[in-house]
């Protein structure tokens, strides 16, 4: 039996020049954002506490709690809005599909029968057009009395409109105002203040008087290194947290009541979380790292703990970590080892290889060495030193090196493993494997070293007796598409793989691989990464740009 | 000329003792699975082996070779929501990918003919790995 334990929720997606919807809860400190397909509700309390809705077949835009709470309308990309309930598993009231285009925002009424949504294409759209703003108009609101609304807008500035009449009443004052575009507004729950935030990276509470003009009471800022990603795009006055979204995705939550108390941060991916290590010295930490090059550490138990600061931002493709060494390879022909003090990065050191490396793998016991492989061959390293490139004839697609260094296996895209003794910095094949019927995507030693298990992408994973070059066993042919990823537990009794399918399969060795325990949809989009961080404790992580942390209960 | 149907035929034959095997499974219950064979030379479908009642669903699958295909019939026993105890006959073409083109397409022209003569079948089922006949798809076709 396997259990969900945690989830590391994925951030909002944001990009550059849009403004980004979170929408809160009218009961609780719940709120609501999208990220790709899927829909996310936070609980602000306590961000361990989150659920996923992933039924949406394109892009979500927006989603809203209705006035009672009971139900959330998403909407996406393709026109549709979904209406689902907040409890019993998200059961579907209804969908139908509103405009041909993107819808950019919804509502509900206030007595929850009805929703307006707005978009791109035909359909509804706005009645009046309001041409006060001399730029793009990013946000409107209600007040929640409704008896004014406001417009924020990239020409810096806010208008507030007589909620029945919609003729301006006041602005907010320009004397200590945004210095970059507004893109989102949001009232507080007395309709007597507005938070707002711009791309000047800061928040601004602003009071709005009874003559409909603002004034700013007081201006926030989020620690940051100063860069584009902490340009504001969102923002929520839900109760007594103000929320703030930066373009790299991190939330920060003020104090309504205390505005001097510095924010709580919480962070997480974007985008695919194509890697996961499990650090080695202290069993509980977790390290992420997705395409965009954005690396985060995670504790069981905690969830975000902070973010790797590098020195640069470039994207990363594969990912290998020791204790206090990380080795990333990403686009470019480079592999770099950075050294990594708690949350700091120290300098990279890089080494230009000459091809793009395609897999990567370090000698656990002595983590100087570093096997690369590239398209046709693979590239040795001692330290940043290139020992040697070795042209192997085939076209390599994984690859694995033992924790002593001393023996090396290939996977190759005929489905063959070929297995190299190492000595210095010559590599001599000792033995070719063939079983697998499809390119080997991924081939990881066991912990003990007595095994090690492939897998390909023709969806079959074989786990090998390393001395004996025998098949241990077979059929793990239980994934329905290729195999990404594969991890042994600490005691070498259980393997796990990862698969597009969307699945965790986790088998035994000493049992047939018909006797496994299957988690089903545990990252939509595919499941990238995968590490036990003991026994009976799995982390996976995927294309919803989540982590997360099964238990597992040992079968009777 | 007549024409036999539109499905392409091989032209094999099916031996008495095939058939006389399983209505033994399906009236008397002395077998749990008989796994039949095509012998080429005899040109018809014969049985392979046999197995007691007390067998499991492993010995069925371990007596299934790993890379030639083959027909099999097994009887399952199983237990309703409503608690009733019901069995029903399964016939498997078992067919695995890593098997030669030939006897693939073999066992795959001669099914239906054999299937004909089979009576009483429940449900089939094709498996082309052994992941596609694992005891949860047999599981999930007789509820």
């Amino acid at each position: 039996m396997t259990q969900l334990a945690e989830t590391y929720a994925c951030v909002p997606t944001a990009e550059r020049g849009r403004g980004i919807l979170i929408s809160g809860s009218p009961k609780s400190n719940t709120i609501l954002y999208t990220n790709g397909r899927s829909v996310i509700i936070l609980n602000l309390d306590n961000p361990l506490d989150v659920s996923v809705y992933a039924e949406h077949a394109y892009p979500a835009t927006v989603a809203r709690f209705s006035p009672n709470g009971e139900w959330i309308a998403s909407a996406d990309v393709s026109g549709a809005v979904r209406i689902w309930g907040t409890r019993n598993e998200f059961v579907l009231k209804k969908e139908f599909k509103v405009l041909s285009g993107r819808i950019d925002d919804l509502q509900w009424s206030p007595d929850g029968m009805r929703i307006v949504a707005c978009g791109e294409g035909k359909g509804k759209s706005f009645v009046r057009a309001f041409m006060d703003h001399s730029n793009f108009a990013n946000c409107v609101r209600f007040s929640p009395d409704g008896s004014k609304f406001i417009t924020v807008s990239s020409d810096k500035k806010g208008i507030i409109y007589d909620g029945k009449s919609a003729e301006k009443i006041g602005e907010l004052s320009s004397e200590d105002g945004h210095k970059g575009s507004i893109y989102a507004v949001s009232w507080s729950p007395d309709g007597k203040q507005v938070l707002t935030v711009s791309a000047d990276k800061s928040a601004k509470i602003w009071d709005i008087s009874e003559d409909g003009n603002g004034k700013v009471k007081k201006t926030l800022t989020s620690p940051g290194s100063g860069g584009v990603e902490d340009m504001l795009v969102g923002c929520l006055w839900q109760n007594d947290h103000l929320v703030t979204v930066s373009l790299a995705g991190t939330i920060s939550l003020f104090s309504a009541t205390d505005l001097d108390k510095a924010p709580v941060l919480l962070s997480g991916h974007m985008k695919n979380v194509t890697s996961l290590v499990v650090l080695k010295n202290d069993p509980k930490v977790i390290v992420s790292c997705s395409y965009d090059g954005l690396i985060i550490k995670w504790i069981q138990g905690v969830g975000y703990s902070g973010r790797l600061q590098r020195k640069d931002n470039s994207q990363i493709k594969c990912l290998a970590a020791v204790e206090e060494e990380i080795v990333t390879s990403g686009f470019d022909n480079k592999i770099w080892r950075v050294p990594v003090h708690g949350d700091q990065c120290g300098d990279a050191d890089s080494v230009d290889i000459g091809t793009q490396p395609k897999d990567l793998s370090l000698a656990l016991l002595s983590p100087e060495i570093a096997l690369v492989s590239t398209d046709s061959g693979v590239v040795i390293l001692h330290g940043t030193k290139v020992v040697s490139t070795v042209n192997l004839g085939f076209t390599v697609t994984a690859s694995a090196i033992a924790p002593d260094g001393m023996e090396a296996i290939i996977g190759g895209q005929d489905g063959k493993l070929h297995i190299y003794s190492i000595t210095g910095d010559i590599l001599k094949e000792e033995a070719v494997l063939e079983k697998h019927r499809g390119a080997v995507s991924v081939i990881r030693y066991s912990p003990d070293v007595s095994m090690f298990a492939s897998g390909d992408l023709n969806r079959e994973v074989v786990v090998w007796d390393r001395v004996s070059r025998e098949v241990k066993l077979k059929n793990m042919l239980y994934h329905t598409a290729r195999v990404n990823c594969l991890a042994w537990s600490p005691d070498s009794r259980m393997v796990a793989t990862g698969s597009l399918d969307t699945c965790v399969i986790i088998y035994e060795v000493d049992k047939p691989a018909s006797s496994r325990l299957t988690i089903k949809g545990a990252h939509l989009g595919g499941v990238y990464g995968l590490a036990f961080t003991d026994q009976y404790t799995v982390v996976s992580s995927g294309e919803d740009a989540c982590v997360r942390v099964w238990r597992l209960t040992p079968q009777s | 000329m007549s024409f036999r149907g539109t499905n392409a035929s091989s032209g094999m034959g099916v031996a008495e003792l095939s058939k006389s095997t399983f209505l033994e499974l399906q009236r008397k219950k002395v077998h749990r699975y008989v796994i039949f064979k095509i012998d080429e030379n005899k040109k018809e479908v014969v049985v392979e082996k046999t197995g007691g009642p007390a067998e499991s669903y492993e010995d069925f699958t371990a007596a299934l070779p790993e890379n030639d295909c083959r027909y099999a019939v097994y009887d399952f026993d199983f237990v309703t929501s409503e608690n009733c105890q019901k069995s029903k006959i399964f016939f498997i073409a078992w067919s695995p990918a890593v098997s030669r083109i030939r006897a693939k397409m073999l066992y795959a022209t001669s099914k239906d003919r054999f299937r004909r003569e089979l009576d009483g079948i429940h449900y089939e089922i094709q498996a082309t790995d052994p992941t596609e006949m694992d005891l949860e798809v047999l599981r999930d076709r007789a509820n």
